[in-house]
């Protein structure tokens, strides 16, 4: 049980209150914004979000996790899990761990996952199960500090969590957290985007694009002809959305030792001319003028005077001539769990195999 | 803030130019003070019958109304004056319409709950919740019908939003495939019950998603952001893409009527609203910021809000009550 805590216990940080606690921060206003009128985009409904959560919470007690401690919110998430839970407890089911909501106001804003996250960070939960989209994500993770995060998606483009059934990547944080697989497999290193604006800083997980719109207004990006440029951490040409762009045209993996740096162009100045899905089912035509290699720690200014940052497929920050603005990639930032790596460990030691139990600790690897 | 050396401005830098934006501005800050001018007079006892003030919701209703024109058709709700002022109702006349006065714009027999102006495409506030979206579902129809691209808008508080008639209208206006927009002005209150007790669904953009609309949750405290997503959902109606649902989550300032004590609200709230979450203050920031529009501009505008309304209410306390011979005239309309 110890081996939970000393995986992942912060830098400074206290020891989970119980061994094995893990957290689980589920955005109840994800997938609300306006490509749900103009690109038919996903708007998942709160009692699925609270099924997922009920499917991750299965999959963790599976794994010998007792105790998971949740954001707080009055989406309604709660409510629906509160009464799954309550539910299984009347047939006498054993199937879920203690769920605890952290204690404070809720405020209804994004700042509702950053005080779960920093404080989920100070109880030294082994994990962070997220709920929502790249923002969400980015949310948790400018805040939960060395804390690894498992995404699940319930956003709208989602190009930083991986598109899998939440029961198995509840499965691979219990298996993770639990240290039946070792943690250099369970866990693995991710790059950001860290962007300045002055004095203000904020980080991006998968793409900052620099658009002509001074305003942040509905967040969301799909006025091609604001577009100017892209930087991406990684450029996988199976997502959608901003770095659906850079996927498209010189793919980059999460591991690799760069992102990419694309400036775009009207189509009369391209130099050539991309068809992406910048949002579901939102297919655009995007002039691209060039692309080069992100390097790890070379800081980027945006060529336009005036405009604004869209982090993560968001817009966030308006800038003006008189700001420093710089975009730059770090590479280790933070830790992701590796469910597929975890997963297929599991398979080849036979971790779920009927004479194990799952509930022991036990150092993992016999088969 | 601009230099010389400025680059030249990039293409849509702003969803509106410097008039449009002054006009939002306008547009807000008249509702302001028209609200916080009835907040103090309603005091005095002059005033008949009830006031619900839109004071801290400007922008959901601005954001929205500006993209509308006389011939889309809105339908409020009881805290109306702000729709009827951003959908270019005359303050002086809504003002003699509350005092229940002869030049009131319903003859001062509708009074704060039931003003209405058909000319600007306002179909009156209303006093009875969840009765505007049926009737915004009949304007969609007759705009369907006549084919002129108009819109028919429901403004919905959370409350109302489980009321059958709601529930009915979303049905309606999903089969029918109307130019029908269902807007929850989601203040957190349903006069004193919260939202958190009493929808049992907990998104208003699911209850849409059951019959079948899209729907959008936005920060209705944020004029750009209401301005854009409503933008969208505006054009699409007209356009025949059908209806849908914006929920604006936004704070009122006041009470849910003058005169209520607000035992429910927590500590510090108001306050808090006051100081964080102005909607004006928030527009002026942003547009004082951008060195679009220079504070002083906005200042002038503030005064000139405030002799409107001055005018205003002068106006309506000089104005005649309607005389008993009047008592039956305007209450039934023969076909």
């Amino acid at each position: 049980m110890a081996l939970a805590e000393t995986l992942t216990r912060p830098p400074g940080g206290r020891a989970a209150r119980k061994a094995g606690a893990i957290g689980i921060i589920a955005n109840p206003v994800s997938a609300r914004d306006i490509r749900r009128v103009i690109a038919n985009a996903t708007a998942l409904q709160i009692t699925d979000r609270a099924n997922i959560v009920l499917r991750v919470l299965s999959s963790v007690k599976a794994c010998g996790v007792s105790h998971v401690y949740m954001m707080p919110e009055n989406g309604g998430i709660r409510h629906h899990v509160r009464r799954g839970i309550d539910r299984a407890e009347n047939q006498g089911l054993d199937h879920f761990p203690k769920v605890e909501h952290l204690d404070y106001k809720i405020s209804g804003t994004v700042d509702d996952t950053l005080r779960a996250a920093r404080q989920m960070r100070e109880m030294g939960v082994a994990a962070i199960v997220v709920l929502g989209g790249d923002g969400t994500h980015r949310a948790v993770v400018s805040a939960c500090g060395d804390i690894p995060i498992a995404g699940i998606s319930t956003g709208t483009n989602n190009a930083f969590p991986e598109h899998r059934e939440p029961t198995i990547t509840g499965l691979g944080v219990g298996l993770a957290v639990s240290g039946r697989v070792p943690p250099e497999i369970a866990f693995q290193p991710n790059k950001k985007l860290v962007v300045r604006v002055g004095d203000h800083q904020e980080i991006a997980l998968v793409d900052v694009a620099v658009v002509t719109e001074r305003f942040i207004g509905a967040r969301a990006l799909w006025r091609t002809e604001t577009f100017r440029e892209l930087f991406v951490t990684f450029a996988d040409p199976e997502v959608i959305g901003m770095s659906a762009i850079a996927g498209l045209l010189q793919p980059v993996t999460r591991q690799d030792g760069h992102g990419l740096h694309v400036r775009l162009a009207s189509e009369d100045d391209a130099r050539l001319v991309l068809e992406t899905p910048i949002a579901p089912g939102y297919l655009r035509r995007i002039g691209i003028r060039d692309y080069r290699a992100m390097p790890i720690r070379r800081k980027f200014r945006p060529e336009i005077g005036d405009g604004s940052l869209a982090l993560d497929g968001e817009r966030e920050l308006a800038f003006n001539e008189t700001d420093d603005v710089t975009i730059e990639l770090v590479a280790n930032a933070f830790r992701t769990v590796n469910v597929t790596a975890c997963m297929h460990y599991a398979a080849q030691h036979g971790l779920m195999r009927n004479n194990q139990n799952l509930n022991q600790h036990s150092s993992g690897g016999s088969s | 803030m601009k230099t010389a050396t400025k680059k030249k401005s990039a293409p849509a830098a702003f969803p509106l130019d410097r008039a449009g934006l002054l006009k939002a501005y306008r547009t807000m800050r008249t509702i302001r003070e028209f609200e916080e001018r009835l907040h103090a007079e309603f005091a005095k006892g002059d005033i008949p019958g009830f006031v619900h003030l839109y004071a801290g919701e400007e922008a959901a209703g601005t954001g929205i109304m500006m993209h509308l024109q006389d011939k889309d058709r809105i339908a409020s709700t009881h805290r109306g004056h702000g729709h009827c002022i951003a959908k270019g109702v005359d303050p002086k006349a809504m003002m003699a319409e509350i005092y229940g006065k002869a030049s009131g714009s319903c003859r001062g027999k509708g009074g704060s709950m039931h003003i209405a102006d058909l000319s600007k495409g306002m179909m009156g506030a209303n006093g009875i919740l969840g009765a505007g979206a049926p009737l915004a579902c009949g304007a969609a129809l007759a705009a369907k019908f006549r084919g002129d691209g108009a819109v028919g808008i429901s403004f919905i508080g959370d409350g109302a939003s489980n009321q059958g008639t709601f529930l009915e209208s979303l049905n309606l206006a999903a089969v029918w495939n109307l130019p029908a927009i269902f807007v929850v002005e989601n203040n957190g209150y349903a006069e004193s019950t919260s939202r958190d007790y009493a929808v049992a669904v907990d998104s208003y953009v699911d209850r849409a998603a059951g019959f079948g609309l899209p729907g959008v949750t936005v920060d209705g405290l944020d004029f750009f952001t209401v301005y854009e997503a409503a933008g969208e959902i505006i054009k699409r109606a007209r356009e025949g893409g059908g209806p849908a649902l914006l929920e604006c989550k936004m704070v009122r300032m006041y009470g849910h009527f003058e005169g209520d004590q607000q035992a429910y609200r927590g500590k510090g709230e108001v306050e808090d609203i006051r100081a964080n979450k102005d909607c004006l203050k928030m527009f002026s920031e942003r547009v004082i910021e951008a060195g679009i529009i220079a504070r002083g501009e906005l200042e002038a505008i503030d005064r000139e809000c405030l002799a409107v309304i001055d005018e205003a209410l002068a106006y309506a306390k000089a104005a005649p009550l309607p005389k008993p011979a009047d008592l039956l005239n305007d209450v039934y309309v023969s076909y």
